[in-house]
């Protein structure tokens, strides 16, 4: 009975070290999801919100699209889908995504910066092929 | 004609309710003829799964657009290749190519035990008939291959560009293969809980079944991350995404179940753990496969959003979680074991903590995966979890495993003295010492690669001990020659060195995901004639010099294709070429990469990004300007390699043939001709 015990002993203290490195491993990598609505009223609500990594969706604004092709760097502004109330600068370096053009939905991740201006590590495209078409899609 | 597909799927389904029906009160009241009938249902519902299958294809080959789902997923411009495996391209075929690879092996298992373990197929056929009966009902009520628009469209809208791609063809049959399988082993443990024969027949009579379903779940995994490495274009090949995650869930308690069964079949331990661990594993892999097709999770790689879908599935697997719970509570006292674990330094102890880790990963890829959904329940925000936290909790977990299985299979059984660890463990731990300090001063500071090489070093050190005693002692006793010896030593224990070479395919898997460390990434906009150099962890310099951009027509897309010359400290090598492909039917974009495979690191070239598209199609704009992305991807050829080990490994374990108890037969059959010889001459003469 002496060795089982052990054995649990030794046990515990390897689910407590992954339990360690798990809620750690959380703090360090958890991205919100928002809307640029939702966003703007936390960021209001709590400025130390901005800390935290934000996945934003939203909606690429004609008109707004800035891109140098030599040091890559991209800006726009997205606004709120829903409402088209929200809306805030986006600066991201890197190659431009596929099918990125104005008017996509896109997703950003990344964080809200003192200036406003949401400073993205990445921009997907949200693609509208993952959707089922609906019969009418068909009549072309 | 093609409705005959419908029509089957009708008939089987009912026909699967029946036999189930059949196969369970058989059973019970103990009627042969009902269970009879019940393995007949099985046989019946792959044929028709099959006429099914095969009016599905029929109806991509023949264009034949008034079914949704053909017009979802091709049109006329794409390959006969490719619209065969429209079988599985979308949502609703992939469930009936589910079904129809269950059923497959369904019929293999009925048909291996119509005359053996009949007191399992009662239990066993209606199980599988059962689950069969789910997957046809999902297909049919809720998600029809042969619904028919109310017009007939000229042409379909194609096919996802990034399925078209080889890998499209066997990444997905192998996974759903591996998945299926693990169904053979589930049945016989729920027929063990119903029949109340838990003794170790249940599990030997289905080892080779979790064998395989592993050799292919294994495969597949891997199949996944060579397709993202080639096709997502992101340099890399796993990206805890949902689905990988979803995959990876089942082959974790798959592989601990696959160790487990060992303590049982030797020491009468672990009863209730080996079935909760087969129970799991396939309802992971329900799980995974409601995952990818509910849409319920943000992924690369899920099908549409489908509510009606995921109610089903989910009224399924907690149906199956409550019935399973239910069977082993009402079994509970069967599970007592036979022995107890003796000492904390002994393979039970090496076995159970592996069992260990392999369960605690799953929890945490588990959680990982489901936060976003755990934390809008409870929140109301939906949270995810990215990378940093799957690495920070699993690379731990693996390089604690990378050593236990350097430990695990030598040391002694019950209790292991200290005689036995110095003379075992002495040689590894010299050789993984060495190892390490030769990599320290070679200059790698990095924790985790040093680690991975220092412990890889030990298991790989004690796996070629083993071989070498095993060849010596055989040789010695045999008189053969070291040669001989070997492929004997394997051929007489498949399993235990089956065992030992997945276990060195695995190290070394482990030391090309320890070269990720080393990466190096450059970004840079060039134009035609420009350079950029980038250095190898190796110790040299690759110097790409962009050529030229150009456009080329193809049937249903234009490629965009830049040429790239690429040279090795200052001497020209390669020329790599990078790709944008625009697809005309879906307006959709993919990436061709460039990838320079050696020996030792992958030179990666990603064609990042174009100035002017429009103008190079036309062929207006002879110079434009292009982004390209480079990585240097240090040892990550040897993770494949070290897949293909694996699977050599699993096959020497689960090629058929001599089981350990036969070997004295076998030796006189491997004489006789040696006495016949002369007789041989004799009657001749």
């Amino acid at each position: 009975m002496k060795k089982q015990s052990r054995f649990m002993a030794g046990a515990l203290v390897l689910v407590g070290v992954v339990g360690y490195l798990a809620v750690t491993g959380m703090k360090d990598s958890m991205m919100y999801y928002y809307t640029p609505d939702e966003l703007a009223a936390k960021v209001t609500a709590d400025p130390s919100a901005r800390q935290l990594g934000a996945k934003v969706g939203g909606r690429v604004v004609p008109g707004s699209v800035r891109f140098d092709a030599r040091t890559l760097d991209l800006r726009f502004e997205v606004v709120d889908i829903a409402s088209g109330r929200t809306r805030f600068p986006v600066h991201y370096n890197g190659p431009l995504p596929d099918t990125f053009e104005e008017g996509r939905d896109v997703v950003v991740e990344g964080r809200l910066a003192e200036s406003g201006t949401f400073e993205a590590t990445t921009v997907l495209t949200k693609c509208g092929s993952r959707y089922e078409a609906a019969d009418e899609d068909f009549r072309t | 004609m093609t409705q005959i597909g419908e029509v089957a799927l009708w008939v089987a389904f009912i026909l699967a309710l029946w036999g189930m029906a059949l196969g369970f009160a058989g059973g019970r009241r103990g009627r042969g003829d009902w269970v009879l009938s019940a393995e007949r249902a099985v046989y019946a519902v792959f044929g028709l799964l099959v006429v099914s299958s095969a009016a599905i294809i029929a109806a991509f080959v023949g264009n034949q657009y008034g079914y949704r789902y053909v017009a979802g997923y091709s049109n006329r411009e794409l390959s006969l290749f490719y619209k065969i495996t429209g079988l599985w391209a979308g949502q609703t075929g992939s469930l009936v190519f589910w079904g129809l690879l269950l059923a497959l092996f369904a019929s293999i298992a009925v048909f291996q035990n119509r005359r053996r373990n009949r007191e399992f197929m009662p239990y066993v056929s209606g199980t599988l008939l059962l689950v069969l009966a789910f997957f046809l009902g999902v297909v049919l009520f809720a998600s029809n291959p042969f619904q028919l628009m109310d017009f007939t469209p000229a042409d379909g809208r194609g096919l996802n560009p990034q399925l078209q791609n080889y890998w499209m063809t066997i990444h997905p049959p192998t996974l759903y293969l591996g998945f299926t399988a693990f169904t053979i082993p589930f049945a016989f443990a729920v027929s063990a809980l119903l029949s109340g024969r838990l003794d170790t027949r249940w599990i030997t009579t289905t080892r080779r079944w979790t064998l395989l379903a592993w050799f292919f779940l294994t495969n597949g995994i891997i199949f996944g991350m060579m397709w993202a490495y080639v096709e997502l274009g992101w340099g890399g090949y796993w990206f805890w995404d949902p689905v990988e995650n979803a995959s990876l869930l089942p082959w974790l308690t798959g592989t601990a179940f696959l160790h487990s069964v060992m303590i049982q079949e030797k020491r009468g331990m672990l009863k209730m753990w080996n079935v909760l661990l087969i129970l799991s594993t396939f309802l992971l892999s329900i799980f995974a496969t409601f995952l990818t097709r509910s849409g319920l999770i943000e992924s690369v790689h899920s099908f549409a959003q489908n509510l009606t879908i995921s109610w089903i599935f989910l009224g399924f697997l907690g149906f199956l979680i409550v019935a399973s719970a239910a069977l082993v509570w009402w079994r509970r006292d069967a599970f007592a074991p036979e022995n107890r674990l003796e000492s904390v330094v002994s393979r039970e102890a090496a076995f159970l903590l592996n069992n260990l880790v392999f369960v605690a990963a799953m929890f945490t890829v588990m959680w990982g995966t489901m936060f976003p959904l755990i934390s809008e329940g409870f929140t109301g925000q939906k949270i995810s979890v990215g990378p940093p936290f799957f690495n920070r909790v699993n690379i731990p977990l693996g390089l604690f495993l990378l050593g236990l299985l350097g430990v695990g299979p030598v040391i002694a059984w019950r209790k292991a003295t200290g005689r036995n660890l110095v003379r075992n463990f002495r040689a590894p731990a010299g050789v993984a010492l060495a190892v390490g300090a030769v990599l320290w001063m070679t200059g790698v500071r990095n924790t985790y690669a040093l680690l991975t090489f220092v412990l890889g070093s030990f298991t790989m050190t004690t796996i070629v001990v083993e071989f070498w005693k095993g060849t010596r002692a055989r040789a010695r006793i045999e008189g053969e020659g070291a040669f001989a010896a070997f492929i004997h030593l394997m051929e007489r224990n498949r399993r235990r060195y089956g065992g030992y070479v997945v276990h060195a395919g695995f190290v070394i898997i482990f030391m090309g995901f320890a070269g990720s460390a080393y990466d190096v990434e450059r970004q840079v906009s060039l134009r035609p004639g420009e350079s950029m150099e980038i250095a190898s962890p190796f110790g040299h310099t690759y110097r790409l010099t962009y050529q030229a951009m150009s456009a080329y027509p193809a049937t249903n897309m234009t490629k965009v294709i830049a040429s790239v010359d690429v040279a090795k400290d200052g001497r020209r090598i390669d020329v790599l070429t990078a790709e944008k492909r625009a697809y005309k039917q879906r307006d959709e974009v993919a990436s061709e990469v460039g990838i320079r495979r050696a020996w030792n690191e992958d030179l990666y070239l990603i064609l990042a990004g174009i100035d002017d598209v429009n103008g190079v199609i036309r062929g207006t704009n002879p110079r434009p300007l292009a982004t390209f992305r480079v990585l240097v991807q240090p040892l990550v050829p040897w993770i494949w390699v070290g897949g293909m080990i694996m699977a050599i490994g699993t096959l020497v374990a689960l090629w058929p043939g001599a089981e350990p108890t036969r070997p004295v037969t076998r030796q006189r059959v491997v004489r006789a001709p040696k006495v016949a010889e002369p007789e041989a001459e004799l009657v001749e003469a």
